[in-house]
């Protein structure tokens, strides 16, 4: 593998300010990396080759020149193909999408145009980010690059893979049930979950909007926290974004583990009532010790209402699903069913001639929790259980500072094996509640695949949960530099 | 779940099922409404429902036309399936 390859964001970011590295050099790495690697892998939906090349070379003018745009000049990146490029295709994996070609950019992306990133290409997912592996994609399968027997975590797999086998520094995901997490975990690398409301979803193809957020996967904790920085910030196109002001996330990352000291973390006692898997909670347990050893008081607290979880996230996420997917109906853009008779007919066929069988079977489900005689019994209660979560989290959050877990309580199955309900259950109450969350890469197991740790905040915690964030990645032991073989 | 009530959602939704596919939808939703069932457990009579985190209460902005650029609209109208000039082609509303 190329050293280029080697180079967090952070440091890509350093060497070419300093003219040590040229973009140029970067991109064409990572094409070659690419081209070499992903037809094992298929990370990868679409490669923009020539155009990040062309981008490359304006970039580095820029930066002799000394006209830098912004601080992520020359810096490849990786998007998730339900995020708007103006002039772009923008599938969402689906084939209803397949000739779609965004008449926008999302906000993000008008923010990482601004910041000088080049958008290297468009990774696969599950279709409409619905599903927990990468499988439901319409288009292709992805691999965990880590062994490729294994799913690579879903829904941003793509993005994950991406990241993990050294196609490229970092990427952005979504996040609406842990889909940038787990996959993060799953891949061995670092996924960020911002707190609701952080970072504009003006662009993002909608899945459960009460829980959508844009979410981060990057190599080190400090490279989640540039990327950040490069997107965080007030947007009025999405009504709940409301940070105040523009937070340089970067600038509070020192990796400093004296920050351990004196903070409280809480341990759920509730996770001991699932089935963990065995190298996972000897993971956890080292993991706990070490963080007891750098000074973090650790205390139990119970969460009585983590048992409602999957139930609760199902029934609100696919209530919103099915309202959110509705937009599709073959009027305006998407597919349009050939065998159509009449208008009706027209919406029915596009839809079920283009729509995979898990996007389907949740709108179903969210029709059935909505329909007038489920709505009160179904979907309001779940709300309220929703608003008891809530309660308890915030109980949890006066007696510690961070809610630790590990990221899943199961490593990575085999293709068409099933993932067990209470998997991502650490990372859904996160999106439940609102908070931000990342996972850390910690260890490994005895078969070479990585195990992850999740740290959960308080809402708009997001600085001191990188800080922690970094403080664990240092002392966690990790070896980062380590790459899969492929 | 009952194959009626499957009947009922698809059409709602609307999404076709052929008869030979309705077994593994009932299946498979019939699940996940099993499941959710122990969702009435807790004692909620006092808990009001959250719709979402935010706390945040009717974001407005003024209700200002703004001009849509002409390139934006031409994107916009190509990806429809069907055009006509300025418009999206449909199917008659009522058949034949």
């Amino acid at each position: 593998m190329d050293e280029i390859l080697k180079f967090k964001a952070n440091d890509l970011r350093a060497k070419i300010c300093s003219g040590e590295v040229k973009s140029l050099d970067i991109i064409k790495s990572c094409v070659t990396r690419i081209k070499r690697t992903d037809l094992k892998i298929g990370a990868f939906l679409k490669l923009n080759e020539a155009k990040s090349l062309e981008q490359a070379t304006y970039s580095d003018k820029k930066i002799k020149n000394d006209e830098r745009s912004g601080f992520l000049e020359g810096i490849p990146i990786a998007i998730k193909d339900n995020i708007m490029i103006k002039g772009e295709s923008m599938t969402s994996a689906s084939k209803y999408l397949e000739n779609y070609v965004s008449p926008y950019d999302a906000t993000v992306i008008e923010k990482l145009k601004k910041s000088g990133a080049i958008f290297l290409g468009r990774t696969n997912m599950d279709e409409f980010a619905m599903g927990g592996s990468t499988e439901t994609s319409a288009y292709q399968k992805t691999a965990n690059p880590w062994n490729i027997k294994y799913i690579p975590g879903g829904s941003s797999g793509g993005s994950a893979a991406a990241v993990s086998a050294g196609m490229v520094p970092f990427a952005l995901g979504s996040d609406t049930g842990g889909s940038v997490r787990q996959p993060a975990s799953f891949c061995g690398i670092v996924g960020y979950k911002p707190s609701y409301g952080l970072i504009s979803r003006y662009g993002v193809c909608a899945l459960a909007s009460s829980f959508d957020q844009i979410g981060i996967l990057s190599r080190s904790v400090k490279d989640s926290a540039l990327l950040a920085s490069a997107i965080v910030g007030k947007d009025y196109r999405d009504p709940v974004c409301e940070p105040k002001d523009w937070i340089d996330f970067v600038s509070y990352i020192d990796n400093d583990i004296e920050k351990l000291k004196a903070i409280k973390i809480g341990v759920p006692k509730q996770l001991f009532n699932y089935k963990i898997d065995a190298e996972i909670l000897e993971n956890f347990d080292k993991a706990v010790n070490k963080l007891k050893f750098s000074g973090a008081e650790i205390i139990e607290i119970d969460i009585q209402a983590y048992k409602y979880v999957p139930a609760l996230y199902k029934v609100i996420m696919c209530a919103e699903v099915s309202a959110n997917i509705a937009t599709f109906d073959g009027i305006r853009y998407g597919y349009r069913s050939r065998n159509a008779r009449n208008l009706d007919d027209e919406y029915t066929k596009s839809r079920t001639e283009s729509l995979g069988y898990e996007v389907k079977k949740r709108i179903l489900f969210g029709t059935y929790v909505l329909s007038a005689k489920n709505y009160y019994r179904c979907y309001h209660q779940a709300q309220k259980v929703r608003t008891l979560l809530i309660n308890q989290i915030t109980d949890a959050y006066k007696r510690c500072d961070f809610i630790f877990s590990p990221t899943t309580l199961q490593m990575p199955v085999e293709f068409g094996e099933v993932l067990q309900e209470e998997c991502d259950i650490f990372l859904i109450a996160a999106n439940l509640a609102g908070l931000p969350g990342i996972t850390v890469p910690f260890g490994f197991t005895n078969s070479g695949m990585p195990v992850g740790m999740h740290f959960m905040g308080s809402r708009f915690s997001d600085v001191r949960l990188f800080q922690i964030a970094s403080a664990f990645e240092k002392i966690s032991g990790f070896d980062v530099n380590k790459y899969p073989e492929l | 779940m009952l194959r009626e009530e499957l009947e009922t959602i698809a059409f709602l939704a609307k999404i076709e099922i052929k008869e030979n596919e309705k077994e593994k939808y009932l299946k498979d939703v019939g699940k996940i409404v099993d499941y959710i069932e122990f969702l009435q457990d807790p004692d909620t009579t006092n808990l009001k429902p959250t719709t979402h985190v935010t706390g945040l209460r009717n974001v407005w902005r003024e209700d200002v036309v703004k001009a849509c650029p002409k390139e934006i609209i031409d994107m916009m109208l190509d990806s429809s399936p069907e055009k006509e000039e300025s418009f999206y082609k449909v199917k008659k509303v009522i058949s034949d």
